[in-house]
């Protein structure tokens, strides 16, 4: 076996409540310094804590193109510096394709918060609400891929507090699978009302600066910021003579599906992660000298690692250096994962310890603190963990430069087959072969359909109407597939969140103050309330992450799926995207000549040789899916000619994707647009996906090509009968 | 306001701010435990409940391990509610 090939590391960039770069916030986290300071971007009366890791001083409209400045979030503009410094120290040349992966859980939430409190109270104009909608978690992406100038391959991850790990890890198989030969990866969150609120509201924010893993400790304390590293195969680092600060060597994804906000007690999942991690580096806990623990500073959060740490690292687990750098720069939600990885790279390469500040009593005195600053230890391998909402969890392996080459396990993924397809829309919840009624019917009732009622109502009571659906759908395809949950991960597309809910939050924060925040609502608001939810329902422990694209979210969960495939052969991926039906996205983007609905699609992707081996019947076979910008004809030429039985399945498409369709050998194909039947909405793409799996399953086509297209960007993927080869 | 329908309003309110679908006033026992066994309910619907109680009558609910007896039972929510606004 020749084991793949290593992960190298060869730029970072941080910018954080100690710094505006990496060295920066390294050398004060080193010597013990703390961030924390009285937060001045809202009103923080009435709220457990005023204190946060607050990046001071970041002035937005200097770091925004030209021009741009009123569009900017705090967010993006923290993604673009901790991108530059990382490229910066890559020296990579900068017209080489780039593929750039971003977790983030707030986007513009601050700046939506800002527009929404500009706003007279009451109900909101359809003129207004449309700033509502400036801020998605994509546009950061967006914003730095368009500045940069180079990026061909991008996607936005959401899995709460673990999204940053998460991205890295994506990041990864995109260089392991051959998809991209450089990629950024990286997390960032700006602070805002809505995160400060929310965990105030649960109880989960220490009035002192945290104390992660203290005796005394009474929970976190906010921060921003960003971090982002390059990545690359070691052998194209090597042949351009990069310099390598650090290995990613491992990594493990996956989900507790205990509960929306307690970690699992026992630590049992995240211990299993951290040694699928170890494993996944070919290292052993003998091999580590660091863990980057995700130590937040809550009493459950810190009990629970400490039970995780001490399970997989067994007798190692007293001679391991530890530390939360939270205590420092705060509890940084989607970049926590991405920076944190920054300083355990930057800790092994200078062999300088992380110390917790703030900790005095041991909660856990058998696991080795780092408490004094300016310690310094040779460091082989380090781990770093993340552990979000919903129990999405992460762990990352990181060694040294000098660390010395092994065959590291190369999990091979064979062909992709559809195992399961369900559906959504006006006709409620289709399975299976059934799937494809939505593009046969001629015409459908506005039927008025509660998706709580396909629901288990004790299991789905916090659920909003953008949840109901979009679990249901899951279930549905899950239960098509006939696959066990245990193991299985999730891609859930999401084009702009729970809008109208996460609205009524902040307005009723406006018109009382925080004293009435629900502490219950605040889970069902963040980004990958989604995912976390079916994770939860479904009793999914794979890893369950939101992506977020605009209205082609569902093809780009599509995408991310094959990525986590590509990691991790053995596991089964749920992937898609429906979205409900929401008073002010309705009102907003509602106007045009297309009807808006609701709905949308989800798909089983597994290793074909998996699913024959647990005994399932594949739908189709997932020829080929992909993006791209611009070069619509070479795309669609990569596709090859159509067969006899070929059938066309489409969203509404702009006029340079339709004239490059008719120059191609797709022209004459019969073709069927979904939303002509059932409306429009931003998961149209996720239907069109199943119906196609249900079209071949139902043997109406051998050849099944679905065309997307949203923002400049194209969706092509190509879905075949079970037996067709690839 | 009546004991009656003091209880009947806090078991509207557990119904609304619990999202108990499903569920009426009548499932609800005056002298059941809330938490655990009874309801399935856990300490963020706990938190949820203080906040509520708090907006819906007037009340503070203190926090940690003295909530637990104010949320041993609806009944003994009604005799929190009634001690705080007597004193």
């Amino acid at each position: 076996m020749l084991g793949r090939e290593r992960i190298a590391i060869t730029g970072l960039g941080v910018v954080s409540a100690l710094g505006s770069s990496s060295e920066q916030t390294f050398q004060r986290a080193c010597a013990g310094e703390r961030g924390f300071v009285p937060v001045d971007l809202f009103d923080t009366s009435g709220l457990r804590s005023s204190l946060a890791g607050q990046v001071l001083g970041l002035d937005v409209a200097a770091i925004a193109p030209r021009g741009e400045a009123a569009d900017w979030s705090r967010s993006d503009a923290l993604a673009l510096l901790a991108a530059r410094e990382a490229l910066t120290a890559a020296r990579a040349p900068a017209t080489e394709p780039l593929g750039l992966v971003l977790g983030g859980t707030t986007g513009g939430m601050y700046e939506t918060e800002r527009a929404l409190a500009a706003l007279p109270a009451g109900s909101i104009e359809p003129r207004d609400a449309r700033r509502l909608l400036d801020f998605p978690l994509s546009v950061s992406v967006e914003r730095v891929a368009r500045v940069l100038g180079s990026v061909v391959h991008s996607a936005t991850v959401c899995s709460a507090c673990s999204s940053g790990a998460v991205a890295l890890a994506l990041g990864a198989s995109w260089l392991l699978s051959g998809r991209m030969g450089r990629v950024l990866a990286g997390g960032v969150d700006g602070l805002c009302q809505l995160t400060f609120t929310g965990f105030s509201a649960l109880g989960a924010m220490d009035a002192e600066p945290c104390r992660p893993f203290d005796v005394s400790r009474a929970g976190l304390t906010l921060g921003e910021g960003a971090g982002c590293l390059v990545l690359e195969l070691e052998s194209s680092a090597r042949q351009r003579g990069a310099e390598i600060i650090g290995f990613l060597s491992g990594w493990a994804l996956g989900s507790e599906a205990h509960h929306i906000t307690h970690p699992e007690p026992s630590g049992a999942r995240a211990s299993t992660l951290i040694t699928d991690a170890l494993r996944s580096a070919g290292l052993a806990p003998s091999d580590i000298d660091y863990v980057n623990a995700h130590g937040t500073g809550t009493v459950q959060n810190d009990a629970m690692e400490a039970l995780a740490l001490q399970r997989a690292l067994g007798p190692d687990a007293s001679r391991i250096w530890v530390s939360s750098s939270k205590a420092q720069i705060g509890h940084t939600l989607g970049a926590a994962g991405a920076i944190e990885a920054a300083l355990s790279v930057l800790s092994i390469q200078r062999g300088a310890l992380l110390p917790t500040v703030g900790l005095v009593e041991p909660a856990a005195p058998s696991l080795r603190h780092v408490r004094a600053p300016n310690q310094k230890s040779a460091l082989r391998a380090a781990l770093s963990c993340s552990f979000g909402f919903g129990g999405a969890c992460a762990v990352l392996a990181f060694e040294a430069p000098d660390a010395e080459k092994r065959v590291l396990p190369a999990p091979q993924r064979g062909s992709v087959v559809v195992s399961g397809a369900a559906s959504y829309g006006p006709l409620g919840l289709l399975t299976g072969a059934a799937s494809a009624r939505y593009l046969e019917a001629d015409t459908f009732a506005e039927a008025e359909l509660d998706p709580l009622t396909l629901l288990d109502a004790e299991r789905s009571r916090r659920f909003g109407r953008a949840s109901a659906c979009l679990v249901a759908t899951a279930e549905g395809a899950l239960q098509s597939a006939a696959v066990t949950p245990a193991g299985t991960g999730l891609v859930v597309g999401s084009a702009f969140g729970d809008v109208t809910r996460s609205v009524q939050f902040l307005q009723k924060l406006f018109d009382r103050g925080p004293k009435f925040a629900s502490p219950a609502e605040f889970p069902q608001l963040v980004a990958s309330t989604g995912s976390g939810n079916a994770s939860l329902y479904l009793g999914l422990t794979g890893p369950c992450l939101t992506v977020s694209e605009f209205a082609t979210s569902g093809e780009n969960a599509v995408s991310v799926a094959l990525a986590l495939l590509e990691l991790d052969p053995a596991s089964a991926c749920l992937a898609g995207a429906v979205e409900a039906r929401d008073a002010i996205v309705a009102a907003v983007l509602g106007g045009g000549p297309r009807r808006r609905s609701e709905g949308g699609g989800f798909v089983v992707l597994e290793d074909e040789g998996v699913a024959r081996a647990r005994g399932a019947t594949p739908l189709a076979r997932l020829l080929t899916h992909f993006a791209l910008r611009g070069e619509f004809d070479a795309g669609l030429s990569r596709l090859g000619a159509p067969l006899a039985e070929s059938l066309l399945i489409t969203t509404p498409l702009p006029v340079e994707v339709e004239a490059a369709l008719a120059r191609s050998a797709w022209s004459g194909v019969p073709r069927r647009d979904v939303s002509s039947k059932i409306g429009f909405h931003e998961a149209i793409g996720a239907t069109a996906l199943a119906c196609a799996v249900a079209q071949i399953a139902a043997e109406k086509c051998r050849l099944a090509l679905v065309v997307t297209s949203d923002r400049g960007l194209l969706y092509l993927s190509l879905l075949g009968a079970p037996e067709e080869a690839s | 306001m009546d004991q009656t329908e003091l209880k009947s309003q806090i078991k509207r309110a557990i119904l609304e701010e619990l999202d108990l679908r499903g569920k009426s006033e009548a499932d609800i026992d005056d002298s059941a435990p809330l938490f655990g066994a009874g309801l399935g309910l856990d300490s963020l619907d706990a938190l949820q409940l203080a906040m509520a109680i708090e907006e819906r009558f007037g009340v503070a609910v203190p926090e940690g391990e003295p909530a637990r007896a104010v949320f041993a039972s609806v009944n003994a929510i009604a005799a929190h509610i009634e001690q705080a606004k007597a004193g």
